[in-house]
């Protein structure tokens, strides 16, 4: 862990100088692709709502399972046919923050590893980048239920 | 060509799957209905549409919601309606309120209130089934369950 | 023979005999397509798996070099070789099926010149008749061990750069006259850390120790700049390119900016999606043993200094936070007559 905190004045220097160069990573630009593209995302997944809605026998609060798995199994045919990835060069976080990027998380990985065997590889491998996600995710849920618990308890909401 | 076999298949897809033979409640998701209220089975009749009537205009009041389908059957009154769009974060809170009120003038009948899009387009569906005569009541009061089914289901 | 501090003189001049480079889809839509010896169309090119892809690549390129040098793999004496894979397993699997002696090199993408410094200082003092030495990267592979899976949609910013997959190697022999091209040269840098942390801004971090062997090498052998035709880097891209040469004219080395390129540059065209450039242990050795020496022998350049950079980082050194050390080795090739 050497380095990160003490710089010395070379590396300071040089480091400023490097700055000079360096591309920035065009910030409103992205945001305005990320806005639009995790919005057609967002479009699609409303038309598959109604889509469950009108026939199937699916209400508001229950059309969102089937939509969910509609999506990913879409996500999962755009990753396996290679245009994921470009999707996510081009939107950003537009891409990676809809479930559908969740989705592509686990579905590269698994293919990725596909080479190594079923268990030691898409086993082991396929929650290498959504793993975290999960663990944080049932974590945060679970704090933040706690603190609603405690907070009805006292009679606060 | 590749495309164009995806997109008829597609449509054949979404067009076999099409159970609606009515014409109003597939638009209903686009435009405001106001569909009159229905009644499915009870004693008194005259009685009860105009207390139908009455629920559908303190209904319509709300200025948060903006269509309401109503249906009667026995005691039990289902109310589909729809929220404005940016009402939309407020939908627990209007239910309720709705619903606290509705129970305090009407205190006979039982409400069943219900923002879902799908239960007010079920609701529709029934009042166009029930105007030909061959959907008999017996068939109606089964659909009316299957409505009050679908809107206790939650996941 | 030691000239100054760090630099090797090869008196008797060892001579490039023979190159071959091999590379994959996209380097064949590249600018310099037309120097590869083999093209494959997929990455996967053949195998069941992008690491035994890779393996092919650099086979492919040494059996390449062979063939144009005309010599059985029994007459070469050694192999030297790398690449960015763990425990650089593609080029030892390489080296099984050729059954060559063999020395595995690790420089990161500063292997290709490490290979050949070191060849051509075997060679120099009679340890060998010809030696094979090659370096490869395979993007899938690379991709998979150091980034994100390959199809995951992860946003990578403008200051990265494309892996490329290619392998190059070269038959070095003993100089027996004509017209071949000649490492004279090879100095030998170390490592710098500027404190650069981010692995998707290798040129960045890379270009000081660029700076710092090419001003060693002029300082050590008492040359001028323009001793060179050209001087090219392995694969700082757009961003350590502009930053190396800045750090070459503080340093009072006046370049012309023409004859100052890169490999990474150079390989693939503008519209190609590889924000910043090429890189890879491949970069340097396909752009160098392919285009470079087919340039040189058309008598384009006559004397060139061929510095390949190297970011000496793993996934795990990323993970800990730990800083990007960087390597350069600089070897001269010149044409002779």
């Amino acid at each position: 862990m050497s380095g990160q905190n003490k710089k010395t004045p070379d590396q300071e220097k040089y480091q400023q100088l490097e700055q000079k160069h360096e591309t920035k990573r065009p910030v409103l630009k992205n945001c305005i692709r990320a806005f639009w593209v995790g919005g057609l995302f967002c479009v699609v997944g409303q038309a598959l709502t109604y889509f469950y809605i009108y026939f199937f026998n699916f209400t508001e609060q229950t059309a969102s399972n089937p939509t969910v798995a509609t999506m990913i199994f879409i996500a999962m045919l755009l990753t396996g046919f290679g245009v994921y990835d470009r999707i996510g060069q081009f939107a950003g976080a537009g891409s990676a923050v809809p479930v559908t990027g969740f989705g592509n998380a686990v579905i590269s990985a698994a293919i990725e590893h596909r080479t190594e065997g079923f268990v030691l590889g898409v086993g082991s491998n396929m929650f290498k980048l959504a793993g975290s996600v999960l663990l944080f995710g049932v974590f945060s849920a679970f704090i933040i239920a706690l603190i609603k618990t405690i907070l009805v308890y006292m009679g606060v909401i | 060509m590749k495309k164009i076999i995806g997109m008829v298949l597609i449509i054949m897809l979404i067009t076999g799957c099409s159970k609606h033979e009515s014409e109003e409640a597939p638009l209903s998701l686009v435009k405001v209905t106001h569909p009159t209220p229905s009644l499915i089975q009870s004693d008194h009749r005259d009685d009860d549409a105009e207390l139908l009537q009455s629920i559908e205009k303190d209904v319509e009041d709300y200025k948060e919601l903006y269509d309401a389908a109503i249906v009667k059957n026995k005691d039990q009154i289902l109310v589909a309606y729809k929220v404005k769009h940016l009402q939309r974060f407020h939908m627990k809170k209007i239910e309720k309120k709705l619903k606290d009120s509705l129970e305090k003038d009407y205190p006979d009948v039982e409400f069943i209130v219900s923002s879902d899009f799908k239960i007010f387009l079920e609701v529709v569906e029934l009042h166009e089934k029930m105007k030909s005569p061959e959907f008999d009541v017996k068939k109606a009061e089964k659909k009316f369950n299957n409505i009050v089914e679908l809107q206790k289901e939650l996941t | 023979m030691l000239k100054g501090k760090q630099s090797w003189v090869f008196s008797s001049r060892p001579a490039i005999a023979a190159t071959g480079v091999s590379g994959g889809p996209f380097e064949a839509n590249g600018k310099l397509a037309a120097d590869f010896d083999i093209l494959h169309e997929d990455l996967w090119m053949g195998e069941d798996s992008y690491e035994k892809a890779h393996r092919v690549l650099m086979e492919e390129a040494s059996r390449a070099a062979l063939r144009k040098g005309q010599m059985e793999k029994k007459d070469v004496q050694f192999f030297l070789g790398g690449d960015l894979i763990n425990q650089i397993t593609p080029t030892s699997l390489s080296a099984r099926a050729l059954e060559i002696p063999y020395f595995g090199l690790f420089g990161a993408c500063s292997t290709s010149m490490e290979g050949l410094a070191l060849a051509s200082f075997i060679i120099n003092n009679q340890g060998a008749n010809a030696i094979l030495t090659g370096a490869a990267s395979h993007n899938a592979a690379v991709e998979k061990q150091f980034r994100y899976p390959t199809e995951y949609g992860g946003q990578k910013p403008p200051t990265a750069q494309w892996t490329v997959t290619g392998a190059g190697a070269a038959l070095l022999t003993k100089n027996n006259g004509g017209s071949v091209p000649v490492t004279t040269s090879a100095t030998i840098g170390k490592v710098m850390d500027l404190g650069l942390t981010d692995p998707f801004n290798m040129g960045g971090a890379m270009a000081p120790a660029a700076a710092d062997t090419i001003a060693a090498h002029f300082q050590d052998l008492q040359l001028d700049p323009s001793h060179y035709d050209l001087i090219v880097t392995g694969d700082l891209g757009k961003i350590g390119q502009e930053t190396a040469y800045e750090l070459l004219t503080d340093k009072g080395l006046n370049i012309d900016q023409e004859k100052f390129q890169d490999c990474g540059l150079l390989i693939y065209k503008e519209n190609q999606p590889v924000q910043s450039g090429g890189s890879g242990a491949g970069c340097s050795a396909t752009v160098l043993y392919g285009h470079l020496i087919n340039q040189m022998k058309q008598g384009v350049y006559k004397r060139i200094l061929v510095v390949a950079t190297g970011a000496l980082l793993s996934p795990l050194t990323v993970q800990q936070k730990e800083t990007i050390p960087c390597i350069a080795h600089a070897v001269s090739i010149e044409m002779q007559n």
